[in-house]
């Protein structure tokens, strides 16, 4: 049976330990794999495909280690898994109540969403809009009608194990049922890379009812699982990220995008990180961990060599040294001077350490 | 060290720099408290799997080899900011990073662990420019207040001129065609362009491109060894003992003289005790003022999640310029309305040239390449006092196609037009093909980093965040945009940038156009607001701050770690003259 059998339909950390395993190593065998619904992984490869292509065009001007690209090395794991693991939530800062306590303190109800989209005529239905889709700033029925999930039938993120932790961090039980396929996870920090697809779904719906696209959408055969964001051209699916930045994206959609992410100001962070991230992966040793790529960090290990990597091929970078034999100079002869000329200055023996009067009230050079 | 005479929460670039004085120059007790790991320490064989041991006291402790053993130079591996060794989180590296919100297109990078930012910077020292402190009418104190302890520093550090390699030969070309002289002294009242002043040894004289022996320390090499790895924590030489590794970041120049005071029976005795994060500031009304007075610290094991308290005569602070005023304000100090603000950050921006092979041999005839992975990631530098500075970088790919084309504020470069007369051909993301094509001539680019002298400004910086905590609180909330006068100054300076590298050659010259890059941080605790001229809080007692954020403003553009160090240094000095 593959893994992904084993999971379908079950709570997985629950069939792991029905089969003598213990609960820490189940923890682990289901932090081990990166195995994701078809709306996420596809999501991040059509990011991936948009940002370092494929480029057979280039075999003939740079040679043919220039042709293959970031979906190759399945630089989609690299987005994934870093938007997974950069935010632990700890019980003790959740609240039960959908009140806010004090500062700092999250309701639960932020961290559970249940976007069901079987029993709903529109996508936009399924999105638990407390305030209703008709008080938002929006052209919803625009928006409509080109809003669609992929694959996604059913996303449902909830606590795993919010009651029983007094203080320390909580899982989350995160349920995805894809074309008839339930992909479930418990998984140790909130699965944001998951979440975000539905922010890029909704930014892309708004791109095009607004007309702000430059190609005709079309259906992703590559990326089939995506939703209305995977179906942009190439430059499209950018340009659509660049709205949430410098679109007015997320105060149009605030009211929707509200409704499963924790806090929507961070997403555009999440697009600075989402073209970052390429360089962090795909351009660094990552993909040389092979198959510990996306192991917790100090169980990964180098399995190529350092020059042999996909992208230090096309850079030529040889990988680290213990150094390097060039030639070197010195610009200034004798060394820099230091002609500055002080009252009292011996060194460590006896810098002054009178103290002079405190600065005058408005002489601070403040702009603001 | 059950309670020592003061405790100085946060082991970073100036933590270490401020114990050390205290112990080795007054004789006082210092507990030098670390949120994240021990590099090179035998007291933590394992640092992100395995909890360690709890203080170190003994020099003997530190471990070169180990140290190289923990710091591999691989990029994803040492700079990912949620799965790389050097990043913001717990030691464990099965948990996540610790959370801070930012709202914006911006990125923050800095380093939790003993040595803290410095571990991965590029060891550049410039002073402060005079003018900054004379000029600009942020300091209570003179340039001339600060030289004794540049001085210090600067011995401390080894810090010296860069050597200049093929790249560098290629900026100066640029520089002099540009019309710019060489500045030959250390305090920068001119404009014009230099050596780096910094922090590394220099490499040996018998290193040229003929050598073909060992860079092994073992093996008698000493110094520089030319490796452009310092963003990854560049340990070498390899094999050297901590002490003598070439870069000085502050785990190698100040921790091991910080612990040799404990085999100096005339001086104070210093601990440092990582995995262990401040969680509150303990302060009483004092008897004699009434005034807030300092008296501990909460801390709490990042392993176990234990907890305790700690009592002191002092407490610092320099735990950075995002940490400090978060923990000041979950400690419910009084907040004037500058704690956290003011946050400066050089206004970076980033500059690209692509070179044609024949364009780098003219200047170079012995040498194919510019090679940005040789040499020192940053040796040469231009000044322009009042306005900022330009560095020369350079860097291994994955952070050059990060910081090179895929960190912008301009959108992506098929649609960000270039307004005519602007000296650059592209600005904005570069992405797919273009982005390979650039990638491909790697080993013939190199850049130039902006750094603005961008004033404080009190809508900038740090609050506590409304909506998340983690163990030690609410998390940090940070903020920086730039005022339009900063704008002008960075537009500025990326023209003399795109020239320079117009009259060195390049082909084709990138604007990056960064949006906010959160790495020279300064000033969010300032000297002058929140802090009196001795770097002791106006509305605390007996509770100091010396870690950048104490800088007064951004020192005018140059790399702040020389005037933060220096700084720490010189408050050390003021708490010993007021408690000890």
């Amino acid at each position: 049976m593959t893994r992904r059998g084993m999971m379908k339909g079950v709570g997985g950390l629950a069939a792991l330990s029905m089969s003598n395993t213990t609960a820490a190593e189940a923890q682990d065998i289901l932090e081990s794999t990166l195995e994701s619904d078809p709306h996420t992984v596809d999501t991040y490869r059509s990011i991936v495909d948009a940002i370092i292509p494929r480029t057979p065009q280039l075999e003939d001007e740079l040679g043919p280690e220039h042709v293959p690209g970031g979906l190759a090395v399945e630089l989609e794991k690299f987005l994934i898994w870093d938007f997974n693991h950069f935010h632990e939530i700890r019980s003790e800062t959740v609240t039960q109540s959908g009140l806010v306590s004090s500062v700092g303190q999250t309701p639960r109800s932020r961290f559970e969403v249940d976007l069901d989209m079987r029993a709903v005529d529109s996508v936009l239905d399924a999105l638990p809009v407390d305030i209703g889709l008709d008080t938002l700033a929006i052209d919803t029925d625009a928006l409509d009608e080109h809003l669609d999930f992929g694959a996604t039938d059913r996303y449902q993120v909830s606590f795993e194990d919010l009651e029983s932790v007094d203080e320390g961090p909580v899982s989350f039980d995160r349920t995805i049922i894809s074309d008839g396929d339930t992909y479930h996870r418990v998984v140790q920090n909130y699965p944001y890379a998951n979440a975000f697809p539905f922010a890029f779904d909704l930014a892309a719906a708004d791109f095009l009812a607004r007309g702000q696209n430059e190609d005709q959408p079309s259906p992703n055969e590559q990326f089939a699982g995506g939703g209305t964001f995977v179906r942009l051209s190439r430059k499209d699916r950018l340009r659509c990220l660049w709205t949430i930045v410098d679109g007015g994206v997320i105060d149009r959609l605030d009211g929707l995008l509200s409704s499963f992410l924790p806090a929507v100001g961070l997403l555009k962070y999440v697009v600075m990180a989402a073209n970052g991230l390429h360089g962090f992966g795909y351009y660094t040793e990552w993909s040389g961990y092979g198959e510990t790529k996306t192991n917790t960090p100090s169980e990964r290990e180098m399995q190529v060599d350092e020059s042999e990597v996909q992208s230090r091929t096309q850079t030529e970078y040889p990988g680290p040294s213990d150094g390097y034999a060039a030639d070197w100079r010195h610009a200034v002869d004798g060394g820099f001077t230091d002609e500055w000329e002080t009252e009292d200055d011996e060194g460590d023996e006896g810098p002054p350490v009178e103290l002079p009067d405190p600065v005058p009230d408005g002489l601070d050079g403040d702009i603001l | 060290m059950k309670n020592p005479d003061v405790t100085i929460i946060g082991a970073g670039a100036d933590g270490p720099a401020a114990a050390w004085r205290l112990a080795e120059k007054h004789g006082v007790d210092v507990l030098l408290i670390e949120g994240g790991p021990f590099f090179g320490n035998e007291e933590w064989p394992e640092p992100h799997v395995d909890k360690g041991g709890t203080v170190s006291t003994d020099p003997d402790d530190l471990d070169g080899k180990l140290l190289d053993d923990q710091i591999s130079h691989q990029e994803a591996g040492a700079n990912d900011p949620t799965a790389g060794y050097l990043r913001v989180g717990p030691a464990n590296s099965s948990r996540a990073p610790w959370f801070r919100n930012l709202h914006q297109n911006a990125f923050i990078w800095q380093v939790a662990g003993v040595g803290g930012t410095s571990l991965h910077y590029f060891a550049n020292h410039p002073r402060g420019y005079p003018m900054a402190f004379d000029e600009q009418p942020h300091w209570p104190i003179d340039y001339e207040d600060m030289l004794p302890y540049y001085r210090l520093n600067e011995e401390i550090t080894s810090t010296q001129q860069a050597p200049m390699t093929a790249r560098e030969e290629v900026f100066i070309e640029g520089a002099k065609g540009a019309g710019y002289d060489l500045l030959e002294d250390l305090n920068v009242t001119e404009t014009g362009w230099r050596p780096q002043p910094n922090a590394i040894a220099e490499p040996p004289e018998y290193l040229d491109s003929d050598y073909e022996g060992s860079f092994s320390y073992d093996d008698g090499y000493r110094g520089d060894t030319l490796v452009g790895d310092h963003f990854q924590g560049s340990s070498t030489p390899v094999d050297a003992p901590v002490r003598e590794k070439a870069r000085k970041s502050s785990n190698i120049s100040y921790v091991p003289r910080a612990l040799d005071t404990n085999t100096n029976d005339g001086a104070g005795n210093v601990a440092i005790r990582p995995n262990t994060y401040v969680t509150n500031i303990n302060a009483v009304e004092g008897p004699a003022t009434g005034n807030l007075e300092a008296t501990g610290v909460e801390v709490r094991d990042t392993w176990s999640g234990s907890s305790e308290t700690i009592e002191s005569d002092v407490v610092v602070l320099a735990g950075g310029c995002i940490e400090s005023p978060r923990l000041w304000l979950n400690s419910d100090l009084p907040d004037d309305g500058w704690v956290g603000k003011g946050l400066t950050t050089h206004w970076f921006d980033w500059v690209v040239g692509v070179y044609d092979d024949e364009a780098v041999a003219d200047i170079n005839p012995d040498r194919q390449h510019m090679d940005p992975y040789v040499g020192q990631n940053s040796a040469v530098r231009f000044d322009k006092p009042g306005v900022g500075g330009l560095e020369d970088i350079g860097m291994s790919p994955g952070l050059v196609s990060f910081a090179d084309y895929l960190f912008s504020e301009a959108g992506y470069s098929f649609d960000a037009e270039v307004d005519a007369g602007e000296p650059w051909d592209t600005r904005g993301y570069i992405v797919g093909e273009e982005l390979k094509r650039k990638m491909s001539n790697y080993r013939q680019t190199k850049a130039i980093l902006v750094l603005t002298d961008d004033l404080p400004r009190q809508d900038n910086g740090v609050t506590l965040d409304n909506t998340f905590s983690d163990e030690h609180g609410p998390v940090p909330d940070v903020k920086w945009e730039p005022h339009p006068d900063d704008d002008e100054k960075r537009d500025e300076l990326a023209r003399i940038a795109a020239d320079i590298h117009r009259e060195a050659g390049a082909s084709h010259v990138h604007r990056a156009e960064w949006p906010p890059l959160l790495l020279h941080m300064q000033s969010s605790m300032r000297i002058g607001k929140v802090l009196d001229a001795g770097g002791e809080a106006k509305n605390v007692d007996r509770l100091f701050v010396a870690d950048h954020s104490a800088l007064a403003n951004g020192v005018g553009g140059p790399n702040p770690t020389n005037s933060g160090q220096a700084n720490a240094l010189r408050t050390a000095d003021h708490i010993a003259e007021r408690y000890f």
